[in-house]
């Protein structure tokens, strides 16, 4: 299984806060994401390491997408 | 130049003379405004002075972006030697002041001397008095708000103290609206020393722009390109607290005397709850995305919220229940308190307890103690006189390695970001210009989605990036940052804005450079006022370096003190400094320093 966690205006877009999916086989986290996903000001970490909406994942994979907040 | 009201108001409050000078154009085209002004007054005015004495001058200071119909411009800055760190002290608030006193023809208040008496100054257009506060000293400030609206309308402009200001708490802020607060290196105590209780301004008048026509369509697109950003809706959903989640996800929430940076009941206290919890909205004037959240506090009295009054009140001294929270807040705003600034020194007395190096028991989370400690704080008795002087004071005084966990740099308190595992917002901490205040750069999210862990010179060259748009530009505008930095508002449309009010096209190099000129003519200040200061000054506390976190994803984590090191190096070598931190002759000569570097270096 893999978990994916969405942080402020993003878990609007992906429709939850958590998901946690049973990936067949590995694929591009964008497969796994709405296609309105924003490509910009997103920081997508995937165990803990900077990566993108082409990053591979798989199930095990624990993946935060949070927005590029700026601090108030 | 127009855009400018193009006056300072003086007023001398223990002779009473008012004048009213002219701004000269170079100090508009080489300061901009808000800070950059009140750098310059200070800098050209007090010198060597104790800070609550009446040689002291208050500022208030607004920019050519003040209160024209754009987004967020209801700002001011208002600046003074600080009494909490002892060097230039500045915030911003945003206020019907801001407004009214450019209404009324000035762009600047210059307030100096020390009135026999408490008073207040009552400023209608060209007519300027000052009326008997004898009443109102006391009163805390919605009390106080309420009396003076009552007298002069709802929606005069006022700017108050309540008791924390007129005791000489050195982190007692400037308050308006019930609720908007600036000053956070003791401002308020600065007012206090004054026996002034308020400011009340009434202006009638208009500014001219350039091209008003311009200024106003592109103002216009501005406030509705701010409504059709993809955050925008979730933005006013829960404001700043959605960092609280956030903040506690990477680590970075301070909990427990910023002892860690997850806490355990997080999800008691993040946005969602709040948006449960939300009755109603606040914020400052010319705003679409106003950021304060109010709710019933424990108390059953309405009080707002936001994450830096969240993550100091909270988390920082074990509290977990948000109306609890909020009832801290109000009573901070009623006696003019810094909520950062208390919430580190709630934390801090709440370790020293727990280490057993102060004989009172007062327990992570103690609600009542909490409360109690606010009132002792507002009035500088019992418990709270160890840290009416602030954290650094209070460690001072305690010695026994406290100042290792005194969580503030140059003596003003850290706000709620917690740098174990941070070391480019460590550095933003550690080089803002008035101490560890996050307005200058919060650069956590650039470090997180980059290198985290990295300390390499990109993270200084960003940093200072930040510095110059945030600390540089917005501050001396004077325009609120928030737009830009949380729904990402587009920073092209500044300039554009400029030109439009004064005619002067200037674009974003020309504007770092402004804004290198006031952080240099700020670091020169610091110098001036403090001859010891220098390298030292610009560390977080030792417990960043020394204790690692214990809990959550980023367990074991702390910083690297000879990293840090080598990254103040370079940030001083892209600044043109020298080893120890003080700008160089060749770098103040580039900016037009000359007569400054004259002074500091000879």
């Amino acid at each position: 299984m893999a978990e994916l966690k969405f942080l402020g205006y993003l878990a609007e877009i992906a429709g939850a806060r958590e998901k946690i999916l049973v990936l067949d086989k590995p694929m591009l986290l964008r497969k796994v994401l709405p296609s309105s996903f924003p490509e910009k000001n997103v920081i997508i970490l995937i165990d803990k390491r900077v990566g993108n909406l082409d990053s591979v994942i798989e199930n095990e994979s624990s993946v935060i997408l949070m927005p590029m907040l700026s601090g108030g | 130049m127009k855009g400018y009201a193009g006056k300072w108001l003086r007023v001398d409050l223990s002779t009473g003379k008012i004048s009213k000078e002219e701004i000269p154009d170079a100090m508009k085209r080489d300061f901009l405004g808000g800070r950059g002004f009140a750098v310059k007054l200070l800098w050209d005015e007090v010198k060597h002075i104790d800070p609550l004495s009446e040689k002291n001058k208050l500022i208030f200071s607004t920019g050519p972006f003040t209160g024209q119909a754009l987004p967020s411009s209801g700002k001011m800055v208002i600046a003074s030697k600080s009494p909490l760190t002892g060097g230039y002290g500045d915030g911003n608030i945003g206020t019907m002041a801001s407004i009214h006193l450019r209404k009324a023809g000035y762009d600047v208040l210059v307030l100096e001397g020390k009135s026999e008496k408490p008073c207040y100054l009552l400023v209608e257009d060209e007519n300027v008095k000052f009326v008997d506060a004898s009443e109102l000293w006391g009163k805390n400030t919605f009390e106080a708000q309420d009396i003076l609206e009552k007298r002069h309308g709802r929606n005069s402009g006022i700017l108050i103290i309540g008791p924390g200001g007129e005791n000489l708490v050195r982190f007692s802020t400037v308050m308006s609206q019930k609720g908007r607060a600036g000053g956070r290196p003791g401002l308020g105590a600065v007012m206090g020393s004054k026996n002034l209780k308020a400011v009340v301004i009434k202006g009638t008048g208009s500014i001219p722009n350039f091209d008003d026509e311009k200024l106003k369509e592109f103002g216009k697109k501005g406030y509705e390109e701010i409504k059709g950003k993809e955050s925008y809706e979730f933005w006013m959903r829960q404001g700043t607290m959605q960092a609280f989640e956030w903040c506690n996800e990477n680590s970075c929430l301070p909990t427990y005397n910023f002892k860690e940076g997850v806490f355990e009941f997080s999800k008691e206290l993040d946005g969602y709850v709040l948006e449960k919890l939300h009755i109603d909205r606040k914020g400052c004037p010319m705003c679409n995305m106003q950021c304060g959240h109010v709710i019933k506090d424990a108390g059953d009295q309405r009080a707002e919220l936001d994450y830096e009054n969240v993550g100091m009140l909270g988390p920082n001294i074990g509290l977990r229940s948000l109306p609890q929270i909020a009832l801290l807040n109000r009573m901070a705003d009623e006696w003019g308190l810094d909520t950062i600034s208390l919430g580190s020194c709630i934390g801090f007395l709440m370790e020293a307890s727990e280490r057993g190096l102060i004989p009172e028991k007062v327990g992570w989370g103690d609600f009542e103690a909490a409360r109690k400690l606010i009132i002792d704080i507002g009035r500088g008795e019992g418990l709270g006189k160890l840290v009416s002087q602030g954290t650094r004071n209070a460690s001072e005084t305690l010695g026994k390695g406290s100042h290792r966990w005194a969580m503030h740099v140059k003596g003003l308190e850290i706000s709620a970001y917690n740098c174990h595992g941070c070391p480019g917002m460590a550095l933003s901490f550690g080089t803002s210009p008035i101490g560890a205040s996050h307005k200058d750069a919060w650069i956590i999210a650039w470090e997180i989605s980059t290198d985290r862990f990295s300390y390499g010179k990109e993270k200084v060259e960003k940093l200072i990036e930040f510095q110059r748009i945030r600390g540089g530009f917005f501050e001396s505008a004077t325009v609120c940052r928030l737009p830009w930095v949380e729904v990402s508002f587009g920073l092209h449309w500044y300039p554009e804005y400029l030109e439009a009010i004064t005619g002067n096209r200037m674009g974003w190099e020309d504007l770092y450079k402004i804004g290198d000129r006031i952080y240099n003519l700020i670091r020169a200040y610091w110098k001036r006022e403090i001859p010891q200061f220098g390298r030292t000054w610009d560390y977080p506390p030792d417990r960043w370096f020394e204790e690692p976190l214990s809990q959550g994803k980023m367990k074991g984590v702390k910083l690297d003190r000879e990293k840090y090191d080598q990254m103040l190096s370079w940030y001083y070598e892209l600044r043109g400094w020298d080893k120890n931190g003080i700008p160089t002759k060749e770098t103040l000569d580039d900016l037009g320093l000359k007569e400054v570097s004259k002074e500091i270096i000879g």
